[in-house]
């Protein structure tokens, strides 16, 4: 049990850590003031979602780091759990910006998207916290598994 | 005849009305929206029957304007002849609701009460024994989750069992077995 | 007989003991959870990650998808057309009140091609109502009802209670606060939850100067959708200093409360739905008559050239004291019939972005629209006068310090 505990711990505190980074990326990209991405990843440089977002995403990790010791016990639990919470509310405000986005056909086009275009809205580059999603989602399915069997 | 739904604030009151009237109340979590008193009908073996979401109030002894109001209101029903309270009560926090509860019995009200919100008592390892508590205050008691209409329909049918209580009897029952 | 509560919590004491049987107490992880939001060292990160879905949400929802997406095209690119060819008698008074007022410059007669610049009632009225509004509007309140039935609401006012103590308020008066971020008739009415009447004042004239409603938010996001941040950065602190002030010089207690705050729980549709669809269309009832007859009475007033006359005479305190054009004395009527409609209005007049940013908070904070004026009246009219007259310092004061802030930082 231990053991398995040390495991979950190191891979809570490397998504916490990984998030921090994401955060502060996000905050500094957005105090330069340009938007810049790697491949795949893109890091906004506006106010809004970089700075605010940024600082969302930190405290994510923030979250993580702060619960990621002894995650049997509810109280960092919890914290992780929020720390999950927080990326959602990042990643899924962003996932409904590109669902508003792809489906009107833009000014000067048809009512609707055509269906290239509507795809093409949910090609790369995403959000750090789109990156971040699927690793809190089992997070917090591990979580919630640990508080169910006890 | 009436119903008067008597409770603290955030019991889940609203919800509650609603199932019984499904009238147009809002209900939400802060205190505050029933403060105006919100009213419907009910019907009940054929009959019309008034029910009326009284505001939250701790106890009789008013504090504030809303529970000033739900006084009032009691106060009203004690003309009307066939006035039952149906007193719900959090059992996660069943002393506090059954100082209410208690107060309402004193004044002579035929009364029942729901326990509500089951599924928090129930995550918080508290469980309350309905039969015994049926016994000692002589009034109907019924477990329900207003939220997820549980046990709400037990209520209504169990209104027939209702009628004033002696206090003194509620007394002797209640330090007997202690 | 009656027991004294002495007596009454002893018995209660002793049932207790014979019916209730305790497990170990074991904290959940819905309790845990609990806690964080309302702690503030957790709390306010995840207010503010809220707040930042909320607006997100708002934004993608109403602008980009509803708006944008589908009505701008709606209006633009075939409801106006269509009216413009089948309405008879262009130029007339009649078709410049219901169609297309705005064109009659340069002594030629120009129809416009958007329904942000027709003014009419068939065009901008209904453009801004349906347009624009509706969508900001219903997602609003959506995501305000879920808030609230999932349980976040009751404990973001634990949370921010110890700031709203320094205005003479308690926590509770987030409710009506966030409530007039839709629509400030409904949070006029929700001030019944604050206790005293200083507390109800204050409130009251705090949120009929410096909470935009959604109308005004949906067209802010429409039209200055830059400079939407500045604007809400200058109401809240607006909010906080005369709040402040207020509570200093209005007579009375402010009391505290005791707040049970529920437990998170799922929240359920058939309530949402209700609750969504009562708000949502009580609200409507109020606003598209206001709008179309605010479209009516400013257009005639246009005509009657009555807004020139009142722009020449308040000209020197715009230009000179709020640095701003004097074409923003029509809007500013106007915005006493509908402030939505006003911040359209603004949108087309030529100024400088800083000029635009003044005028646009002027309009925010100035008089409430009729509805709220008449909800206000409604609770007491010792307190409108009082709300009047904070609002005449208010608007002279805080549009000087703009202009200000404006000038100091070279802007302006």
């Amino acid at each position: 049990m231990a053991e398995k505990n040390n495991f979950a711990m190191i891979c809570i505190a490397i998504l916490g850590l990984v998030t921090v980074a994401f955060g502060l990326a996000d905050i500094l990209v957005s105090a330069v003031g340009d938007g810049t991405g790697l491949s795949i990843l893109e890091i906004p440089g506006d106010m809004f979602r970089g700075g605010w977002g940024g600082f969302i995403v930190l405290f994510a990790g923030l979250f993580y780091l702060s619960g990621c010791k002894n995650v049997a016990e509810v109280h960092n639990a919890s914290k992780v759990a929020m720390g999950s919470v927080l990326i959602w509310i990042m990643a899924g405000t962003d996932i409904f910006a590109m669902i508003t986005e792809s489906i009107p056909g833009g000014e000067d086009g048809p009512w609707f998207n055509s269906l290239s275009g509507f795809l093409g809205t949910y090609a790369p580059p995403y959000a750090p916290a789109i990156f971040l999603l699927p690793f809190s989602l089992v997070v917090v399915y591990y979580i919630l598994k640990q508080e169910r069997t006890k | 005849m009436k119903i008067l739904l008597m409770g603290h604030p955030n019991v889940g009151k609203s919800v509650f009305f609603n199932r019984l009237t499904g009238a147009n109340v809002i209900e939400s979590n802060y205190s505050g929206t029933t403060v105006d008193y919100t009213c419907g009908c009910m019907s009940l073996d054929g009959k019309e029957v008034e029910v009326v979401d009284v505001p939250g109030t701790f106890s009789l002894d008013p504090k504030d304007k809303a529970e000033e109001v739900a006084v009032a209101m009691l106060e009203e029903a004690k003309d009307t002849k066939d006035a039952y309270v149906i007193c719900v009560v959090d059992s996660s926090k069943l002393e506090r609701g059954l100082y209410l509860a208690m107060q309402i019995i004193e004044e002579g009200y035929s009364v029942i009460i729901a326990l509500n919100m089951d599924d928090v008592a129930e995550d918080k390892n508290i469980e309350i024994d309905n039969q015994k508590l049926e016994q000692i205050l002589g009034v109907p008691v019924v477990s329900t989750i207003a939220i997820e209409n549980i046990g709400i329909s037990n209520v209504i049918s169990r209104l027939k069992d209702a009628k004033p209580v002696d206090v003194e009897d509620i007394a002797v029952r209640g330090a007997g077995a202690a | 007989m009656k027991l004294s509560p002495d007596e009454r919590w002893n018995l209660i004491d002793s049932i207790a003991d014979q019916v209730v049987t305790y497990g170990k107490y074991r904290h959940t992880l819905k309790d845990a959870i609990g806690e964080l939001t309302v702690k503030p060292m957790t709390g306010i990160p995840i207010a503010i990650a809220v707040l930042y879905g909320f607006w997100s949400v708002f934004g993608s929802f109403a602008g980009t998808l509803c708006t944008d997406g589908f009505f701008v095209k709606l209006f633009d690119g075939y409801w106006l057309p269509w009216l413009q060819v089948v309405f008879p008698g262009e130029g007339s008074w009649l078709y410049s009140i219901l169609i297309d007022a705005g064109g009659m410059t340069n002594g030629e007669f120009i129809l416009s091609d958007n329904c942000f610049e027709a003014f009419g009632v068939l065009t901008s009225g209904l453009f801004v109502a349906i347009g624009v509004v509706l969508p900001a509007i219903v997602i609003f309140y959506l995501m305000l009802t879920l808030l609230e039935d999932i349980g976040y609401m009751p404990r973001l006012a634990v949370l921010i209670d110890t700031v709203l103590h320094r205005i003479g308020l308690h926590g509770y008066a987030i409710v009506p606060t966030i409530l007039s971020l839709g629509c400030n008739v409904p949070a006029v009415t929700a001030t019944r939850i604050l206790e005293t009447r200083k507390q109800r004042f204050i409130m009251m004239t705090l949120l009929a100067i410096f909470i935009p409603c959604g109308a005004q938010l949906g067209i802010m996001e429409e039209v200055i959708p830059d400079l939407i941040g500045y604007v809400l950065l200058y109401l809240v602190i607006g909010y906080f200093i005369f709040g402040f002030i207020l509570n200093k010089i209005v007579p009375g207690r402010s009391p505290e409360i005791l707040i049970d705050v529920p437990p998170y729980q799922k929240p359920m549709m058939a309530n949402v739905r209700r609750k969504l669809w009562m708000r949502v269309s009580s609200f409507f009832k109020v606003a598209v008559p206001f709008v179309l007859l605010g479209c009516v009475v400013v257009n005639v007033l246009y005509l009657a050239g009555f807004i020139q006359w009142l722009g020449d005479i308040l000209a020197p305190v715009f230009v000179g004291w709020f640095g701003v054009p004097k074409e923003t004395a029509g809007p500013l009527v106007a915005a006493f019939l509908r402030k939505d409609l006003a911040v359209a209005q603004l949108s087309v007049i030529e100024m400088t972005q800083y000029q635009m940013l003044s005028a646009v908070v002027l309009v925010s904070i100035y008089f409430p629209c009729v509805a709220t004026f008449a909800m206000m009246l409604k609770e007491g009219w010792k307190e409108l006068i009082g709300s009047v007259a904070v609002l005449a310092v208010v608007v002279f004061l805080y549009g000087g310090i703009i202009h200000l802030i404006g000038k100091l930082i070279g802007v302006a």
